[in-house]
């Protein structure tokens, strides 16, 4: 039998060498991706662990599986080509740290959750996987999962949540933003800065 | 001569205030990404509309937030969904009488059979029994009729009280006051303080469903205001999406199949 210590020593191994696998195996179908994600998910929001730790694994999900970096230059629109290199590379930065904090405040509220996969569609290049998620005492949401295959493997693109596009919400608000604020991407980033201080205290 | 809608009568001078208020002026044609971005967000009214955004936003914090957290905190959950399934039921008529003017059969017959099977079987709409038989909930109102039938929306409006809406939809909301059955019920106080109470609820209800998102909006968002307008654009086209891809036959399920059956 393995002692109580060995096992987790063993259980790390395991994933080391078996799990990558099975993702590359996966990693081909757009709708096994996103399976593989869910399933990554659920785990942690329905997991052990304390906030803090959970949020540690989100990040890990969200690095490997969410082309960060392609939506944060989305989210700025043509005020991408407008900034400085180092004003693209402050902006990314926070841009990580906003989606993530956006993720991890709703874990809460997800507790039980669990989903169904749907149908996929094609979308210009990129794939719509279906899901239907559900959890207690609310009703059931349909989230598209939009997932670009092309460049090193499937990325998360964008969520689609009940017709609302994550993404496209996210551009709207830093476009209007920053037509108040004279095109100016250092008063965007600032506000970044700023909301992000405003969570930490809050 | 039937007696105006509370809510109607509050709109129209509204209208008439936004109508005498400020535009958002234009950007020179120069600047094509600024013209595009103008074109884009369809929002001449903006300065008026974040004027009414605010005021609404002020009225809010001391009425109808603070009445739906009451709502959370004093009834439990159970009983919130039940008096919000019967909010939905006695909207019915409404959305079926959308339904027919959509041409959508399958839809209209669903509304039917949600209204008359939750009005008894769920007592009083109390309870969605009919969710389970297959007769799911869908959404319709006027506006959506009225994009169906190609109108288009027109430049965004931000209404106190109804809060994001457009020409359309604020047309289509008057068309739903009139073609809803129980503003022609009867008269007298009973039926108006019926009235008032059933349009009160339905505000507390709703804001009391969206506390926490639009909690985290006014946290995160760096423009609300903005995003609200996003939000509330997309979740229109999506429910008019709905409506659109809702192809099913209308042929019952024991009449042989036709050759070629589309989803």
């Amino acid at each position: 039998m393995w002692s109580r210590r060995q096992f987790p020593a063993l259980a790390a191994l395991a994933v080391m060498f078996v799990l990558p696998r099975v993702s590359a195996a996966r990693a081909a179908d757009p709708r096994e991706f996103v399976r593989d994600v869910g399933d990554q998910l659920v785990n942690v929001i329905n997991g052990p662990g304390g906030f803090a730790e959970k949020r540690a694994q989100l990040q890990r999900i969200v690095d490997r599986a969410v082309d960060v970096d392609g939506i944060a230059r989305f989210c700025l629109g043509r005020f991408w080509r407008l900034a400085t290199p180092q004003q693209q590379q402050d902006y990314v930065a926070l841009f990580h740290q906003v989606l993530l904090n956006s993720i991890a405040g709703h874990l809460g509220e997800y507790k039980g959750v669990h989903y169904v996969l749907g149908r996929t569609t094609p979308h210009d290049d990129l794939t719509w996987v279906s899901t239907t998620i559900s959890r207690p005492n609310n009703p059931d949401a349909d989230v598209e999962w939009v997932i670009s295959m092309t460049g090193g493997g499937p990325k998360i693109e964008d969520l689609v949540v009940e017709g609302v596009s994550l993404r496209l919400t996210q551009r709207s608000d830093y476009a209007s933003y920053l037509q108040h604020n004279g095109n100016s991407v250092q008063a965007l980033i600032d506000a970044m800065r700023r909301i992000l201080a405003n969570q930490k205290q809050g | 001569m039937p007696r105006p809608n509370p809510l109607l009568s509050l709109l129209v001078p509204l209208a008439c205030l936004m109508a005498l208020t400020g535009c958002a002026p234009r950007p020179p044609a120069s600047d094509k990404d600024a013209v595009a971005d103008y074109k884009q967000t369809n929002d001449p009214l903006e300065p008026t509309n974040r004027v009414m955004y605010k005021i609404n936003n002020g009225l809010d914090a001391v009425t109808l937030k603070p009445a739906a957290e009451a709502y959370r905190y004093a009834v439990p959950e159970a009983a919130r969904e039940s008096i919000h399934n019967a909010l939905l039921n006695l909207a019915y008529p409404t959305v079926f009488f959308n339904d027919v003017a959509e041409g959508k059969p399958r839809r209209a017959g669903d509304t039917f059979m949600r209204f008359i099977i939750n009005s008894t079987l769920g007592v009083g709409g109390l309870f969605d029994v009919a969710k389970h038989w297959g007769y799911v909930n869908h959404d319709a109102d006027f506006g959506l009729t009225l994009a169906l039938y190609g109108v288009p929306e027109g430049p965004y409006l931000y209404v106190p009280i109804l809060g994001p809406s457009d020409p359309r939809d604020l047309a289509g909301y008057g068309v739903d006051v009139v073609d809803w059955p129980f503003t022609w019920i009867g008269n007298g106080t009973t039926v108006y303080a019926l009235e008032w109470s059933y349009y009160a609820m339905v505000a507390i209800d709703t804001r009391e469903r969206v506390l926490d998102s639009l909690d985290q909006v006014q946290k995160t968002a760096l423009d609300p205001y903005a995003t609200i307008r996003s939000l509330y654009r997309q979740h229109r086209q999506s429910q008019l999406e709905a409506i659109r891809n809702d192809q099913r036959a209308t042929v019952p399920a024991w009449f042989p199949a036709p050759t070629t059956q589309s989803e």
